[in-house]
């Protein structure tokens, strides 16, 4: 896959009282992401082309995807398929990178999503509003242990822009 | 969290936001057209945003892109808008919207 004809769509940075390590373990490990990540649990097989993973909390497959960089604990780039029927073939491949940075006594992480085409506002409302959560939940099970429950559940505006385009939704 | 209210205390900033808001990822050039600034205004007002973190640059090929960063506003909402019931807030935000739009 030719990542450099991908183009960021969404950049988010925050910053954790944390170390590389244990960022890098909380991004894949499902100990950590069930916490975070409205109880998803990440399946990582850090390798060049081994699976990534996103298991719902009812065992489906959420989120299918590959390793397509892995640099612990600095850089991980990996293809972020929502596993909803023919949204591949129409949307094309998501990537997600994550690039993990010493700040200090603290860590900078920054998250892409980036697109190898344009994608539309309303599609895209469902990582603008899905990643700020995710990522402040992170932030908060790595500070304190613990992290409060966003209940989250993707934008209406974005269902029907997929359905709109024939993709299948639950 | 000081950082971003004074970064979010100048309407050049504010208005420098609204345009990564509405085209997410520019370089510098782009982000520059059609403003009554110099050049240098929109650079340190751009490191200000930055500092804040409100303004995330990556390179991308051989520009630099900027970012509008909404997990600081978040982290704000989650601390004082969270308990007064996030889904009533955005009910009147939006009848507000769609009262004005009418006039």
């Amino acid at each position: 896959m030719d990542i450099t004809r991908f183009k960021p769509a969404i950049v988010y940075t925050i910053y954790i009282a944390s170390t590389p390590d244990k960022v890098w373990q909380a991004l894949t490990s499902a100990e950590f992401s069930e916490k975070y990540f409205s109880g998803f649990a990440v399946e990582a097989d850090l390798k060049i082309g081994g699976a990534f993973i996103a298991r719902a909390p009812d065992g489906s497959v959420h989120i299918d995807g590959k390793v397509i960089e892995c640099d612990p604990p600095k850089k991980l780039t990996v293809t972020w398929n929502v596993n909803w029927p023919e949204l591949v073939e129409k949307l094309g491949p998501t990537l997600v990178t994550y690039e993990i940075e010493p700040a200090g006594q603290n860590v900078k992480l920054t998250m892409l999503q980036s697109h190898d085409r344009p994608i539309s506002d309303d599609i895209l409302s469902g990582g603008r509003e899905g990643w700020p959560a995710i990522l402040s939940n992170l932030k908060s099970v790595l500070e304190t242990g613990s992290a409060m429950t966003i209940p989250m559940k993707p934008p209406q505006r974005m269902l029907a822009a997929l359905k709109a385009m024939g993709i299948k939704t639950p | 969290m000081d950082e971003v209210f004074k970064a979010l205390a100048d309407p050049s900033r504010r208005s420098l936001l609204d345009r990564l808001h509405a085209k997410n990822g520019q370089p510098l050039n782009e982000l520059c057209d059609g403003l009554a600034m110099t050049r240098q205004a929109v650079t340190k007002h751009l490191a200000i945003l930055e500092e804040a973190n409100l303004v995330t640059t990556i390179r991308h090929g051989r520009e630099k892109l900027h970012y509008l960063n909404p997990v600081p506003i978040h982290q704000i909402g989650e601390r004082w808008i969270r308990k007064f019931d996030r889904a009533k807030l955005v009910a009147l935000g939006e009848l507000k919207r769609r009262l004005e739009d009418e006039s």
